[in-house]
């Protein structure tokens, strides 16, 4: 089990260099709070015109489209795109099967999760990054701005894990706190014994535009086991007692599969993004590649 | 395949006991190494589904449980000592034979007879034990040591692969006497002391490896030497072989030939052949013949005016042995002896020299008795010039190189003598079987006085008188000396010259010049067909005086021969079959030919001989000479293989555990 306060930064210079370029997509229009940079449902004030409306008392005068009255002798008020901030949210995992593999799955959610937040916070988008179950003892900070950055970090860095609280029970906290739209990133390994059906729901629930990334470590993916072993599950102490053979081996990676095919699936058929990674991929090449194939970046 | 159990009850019981214990061992065994991992969920549902058969599973899964017992089940299986009747050398010290006669060429075993021994003698080694030592003789009618004494394996495999058919006879007494020269060493003794062994006896086993078609040796003490026989070849082998081939020319009719050849069957079955004679490698006559099984069927063809030719005579049927289907004969042109008659006067002799017959077999010269003072005559002499000279009446200073016959004077070489002159001997008896008296009649002949010879030592008595020998014939360097103890024609006291004897008058009397004339002249040498046997010596002669001679074998290999005494040539390498050419001098024609055939009718019988007539007795079947065996069973055990075995299991277990190899 190796620490989670890694010595190697959360994000190099050169990852912010491209995420700088790089801004966050929500497939659906959300109703911010304050005036960011990103077109809204709502008309307000801005360079891009929406539509016309008939003028009752009251408006605003310096929105009536004098042209417009001089041909039709009528009064009509030039309406404008409101341009707002997005809500982001990333939760992250932090039971202990998250501290497994080289970089940790932690390591590498806190990675992505700082990554993803980054360029929310360039621009202009309210980033809110949480660990799943911490809301009570260190309750996550909701941050806006570039220079809000070292504030993200530092909550990224004082992550720890051995919270194992149940998924579903962590989303619903969640949920509870957090009403408000915008996209969520949910970084897990979904290995949770109650299964992460409850939890997935939860967010269903909330209109908000889900993106599930499912990190697994490259031990979980091609187990690299021997002999007689009595494995012990690092959350609930749970034992099972395997003797590695080549067919144990297939079954294994055919229940993995299946795992991934569930998970994959359930997603899919409910308007979620599923996306898997191992902690090999590098979190440059996943967001600049496969994220922005999935639509969350741009 | 049969067991010999190595344990007593109570150790198969506790050896029985191992391996339920392994196999409980291996259940019971849950030293499982822990192992922390994220989650234990995945692991879960895949154990899940695996134990539907748990039990099988398990067992399935563990390569090791099952290497282990494995090796266990091969132990246990060596326990019981499994083991079978095979076959073993007797004895350390062993004699590989093998026949490698012309008969051993024969098809009826595949590829060959020969092959078939090499191979029966290859599995003998396999059979040796690593202590064992072991030779290699091939004998045909000569042995030859293929490999010493040695415990080398591979040594002697490569000797026994060495061997090679040859297409001689087969005599096994020389080959006998090299194997028992070991077993029984030689014994040396001093006057005045007992018998003294100047080594130690080492007893041998010898396996004589052949068809068994082998004289008998009369002469052979085995000693420690123990004698064991493998008969190679099928009961039923089908031959039909050429054992005699000869030419002969019509006395009645000259420029007329007669080839007389002699088959054999040893086939079951009389067998009808087709029989052809080929001149100078064309067909000139053929007929089919009946070869009656276990006989002989004489065939005979006649040539007419053929005065040199090479013939072959070849037998038209598909046997097992094709080297006696073929043979050879040569006829060259007669030689012409070359005579020199010194006399001072002899009709008589001049008469019965120069008769037709003689002019056609010998060139005859005269001379005075004066011309043996030339330097010339010395020289031709002493250089060969002349295959007889006769002195009538006269002796030369020096023994010429020839064969000479001398009249009424004794040759002045060292241990002829004569006792004084007596009168009137009386003919007792003459030496008929010797060439020079072939068919002469001395009855009522009445000869004046004679000179009682003694002649040196290897002579012998042609013609015996009362008064003592008459004529008599010596050998001398390679020549032969004739001295006729009276004269033809000489001086009376009264000083007449006169017949001293009538026998000139007699028939007999041409007929004896003649037989000189082919015997000392040497055409009885060219006038005959040459032929041999193969890897006899052959005698060459030629007709001019020369100093080396080519000879070119029926593959073309060519030897050159130095010149022996009087004239002759030794050519020594004649083993193959077929007709030879021989090349005088530079001289780039062929000068002769002669052939060398098989014709042995022992090699001709393919039937292999249940025993090898020696005097050995064998203690065994009560039996003397050596009989045809299987060899001694014994039996083979197989466990160091299964321990072998086990052994490489093991390491392969070790491979697995170490490498963590999945089933």
């Amino acid at each position: 089990m190796s620490s989670t306060q890694s010595s190697t930064p959360l994000l190099s210079p050169q990852l912010l260099a491209q995420l700088e370029r790089l801004e966050l997509v929500s497939r659906k229009i959300f109703r911010g709070r304050l005036k960011g940079e990103r077109r809204s449902k709502r008309k307000g004030q801005s360079v891009e015109f929406a539509d016309f409306r008939n003028y009752v008392p009251g408006d605003d005068i310096r929105f009536i489209d004098w042209n417009l009255y001089a041909r039709l002798d009528k009064l009509f008020l030039k309406l404008f795109l409101e341009e707002e901030d997005l809500h982001f949210y990333a939760l992250i995992d932090t039971s202990t099967s998250m501290d497994f593999g080289d970089p940790t799955k932690l390591q590498y959610a806190k990675q992505l999760a700082a990554a993803l937040g980054f360029i929310g916070l360039c621009r202009a988008d309210r980033v809110k990054i949480e660990a799943l179950g911490a809301s009570r003892k260190n309750p996550a900070p909701a941050l806006r701005g570039r220079s809000s950055m070292w504030r993200m970090l530092d909550y990224l860095n004082s992550i720890e894990p051995g919270d194992n609280i149940p998924l579903a029970q962590g989303v619903k906290d969640f949920c509870l706190r957090n009403s408000g739209q915008g996209i969520l990133v949910l970084i897990t390994d979904l290995m949770d014994k109650n299964g992460y059906e409850p939890a997935l729901r939860f967010l269903l629930a909330q209109n908000i535009d889900v993106y599930v990334i499912h990190v697994l470590s490259q031990a979980e993916l091609e187990p690299d086991v021997t002999g007689d072993l009595r494995l012990i599950d690092c959350e609930d102490t749970d034992v099972a007692e395997i003797t590695v053979s080549r067919p144990l081996l297939n079954r294994y990676k055919q229940t993995l599969a299946t795992f991934i095919d569930g998970a994959k699936e359930f997603c899919t058929r409910r308007g979620m993004s599923y996306l898997m990674t191992s902690t090999e991929t590098p979190v440059e090449q996943l967001v600049s590649n496969y994220l922005r194939q999935r639509g969350l970046v741009r | 395949m049969n067991f010999i159990s190595a344990l007593t009850p109570l150790q198969w019981i506790l050896l029985g006991s191992v391996p339920p214990a392994i196999i409980s061992l291996y259940f019971l065994k849950l030293k499982r190494h822990p192992v922390e991992v994220p989650s234990t969920y995945l692991w879960t549902r895949t154990i899940e589904d695996l134990h539907v058969n748990s039990i099988w599973q398990r067992l399935r899964q563990s390569l090791l449980l099952f290497l282990q017992l494995l090796v266990l089940l091969l132990a246990i299986i060596a326990c019981f000592r499994p083991g079978w009747r095979g076959t073993t050398l007797i004895g350390d010290r062993f004699i590989f034979m093998i026949d490698t006669s012309a008969s051993m060429s024969a098809t009826d075993v595949g590829p060959s007879r020969l092959e078939a021994a090499k191979k029966h003698a290859l599995g003998l080694v396999e059979q040796m034990e690593s202590s064992d030592v072991a030779m290699v003789i091939s004998f045909s009618d000569v042995p030859r040591i293929e490999q010493a004494f040695t415990n080398n394996r591979s040594s002697l495999r490569q000797a026994i692969n060495k061997i090679s058919q040859t297409n001689r006879r087969t005599d096994i007494g020389e080959a006998l006497r090299h194997a028992s020269g070991l077993a029984n060493p030689g014994r040396t003794s001093e006057a005045g002391t007992s018998d003294v062994q100047v080594a130690d006896a080492l007893p041998a086993t010898m396996y004589i490896i052949s068809d068994g078609g082998v004289p008998a040796v009369p002469e052979f003490a085995p000693g420690n030497l123990t004698a064991h026989y493998t008969k190679i070849g099928t009961a039923t082998p089908k031959n039909v072989g050429i054992v005699a081939f000869s030419t002969l020319r019509n006395p009645e009719k000259p420029g007329q030939l007669q080839a007389f050849a002699r088959l054999e069957n040893s086939g079951e079955e009389d067998v009808e052949v087709d029989v052809e004679l080929y001149l100078d490698g064309g067909l000139v006559d053929a007929s089919s013949e009946t070869v009656p099984t276990d006989g002989a069927h004489g065939v005979s063809f006649v040539l007419n005016d053929v005065d040199s030719a090479i013939l072959k005579l070849k037998v038209q049927y598909k046997d097992h042995m094709s080297l006696d289907n073929e043979a050879f004969a040569t006829i060259n042109t007669p030689r012409r002896a070359r005579v020199l008659v010194v006399t001072p006067g002899n009709d008589a002799l001049r008469f019965a020299i120069t008769t037709e017959a003689a002019a056609r077999v010998a060139d005859v010269a005269f001379a005075e008795p004066a011309t043996l003072e030339t330097q010339e005559h010395e020289t031709l002499a002493l250089a060969g010039a002349y295959d007889l000279i006769v002195y009538d009446r006269c002796t030369p200073k020096e023994m010429p190189e020839a064969n000479t016959l001398f009249i009424g004077r004794l040759p002045p070489a060292e241990g002829w003598s004569a006792e004084a002159p007596k009168l009137s001997p009386l003919i007792i008896d003459i030496d008929r079987l010797h060439p020079m008296m072939h068919l002469v009649e001395l009855g009522s002949i009445l000869i004046y006085e004679s000179l009682p010879l003694k002649g040196p030592e290897g002579a012998s008595s042609l013609v015996d008188a009362d008064s003592g020998s008459l004529l008599m014939i010596a050998p001398r360097k390679g020549f032969e000396d004739v001295t006729m103890a009276f004269e033809l024609v000489g001086e009376y006291p009264d000083g007449d010259i006169n017949a001293k004897t009538n026998w000139p008058r007699r028939k007999s009397f041409p007929v004896f010049v003649m037989n000189a004339v082919r015997y000392l002249g040497g055409a009885r040498a060219s006038l005959n067909v040459v032929g041999s046997r193969p890897g006899r010596p052959v005698e060459l002669r030629t007709e001019a005086p020369t100093e080396q001679i080519t000879v070119e074998s029926p593959t073309g290999v060519r030897t050159k021969v130095q010149r022996e005494s009087q004239n002759s040539f030794i050519f020594s390498r004649a083993n193959e079959l077929g007709v030879y050419t021989v090349r005088e001098g530079s001289e780039r024609e062929a000068g002769q030919h002669f052939s060398i055939n098989l014709f042995d009718g022992r090699e001709s019988d393919l039937v292999p001989r249940e025993m090898i007539d020696i005097p050995y007795f064998d203690e065994t079947t009560e039996r003397v000479g050596v009989h045809a065996s299987a060899a001694e069973p014994s039996r083979k055990e197989m466990w160091k293989l299964l321990l072998i075995l086990g052994l490489l299991v093991l390491v392969f277990e070790w491979y697995v555990y170490n490498r963590r190899v999945y089933l």
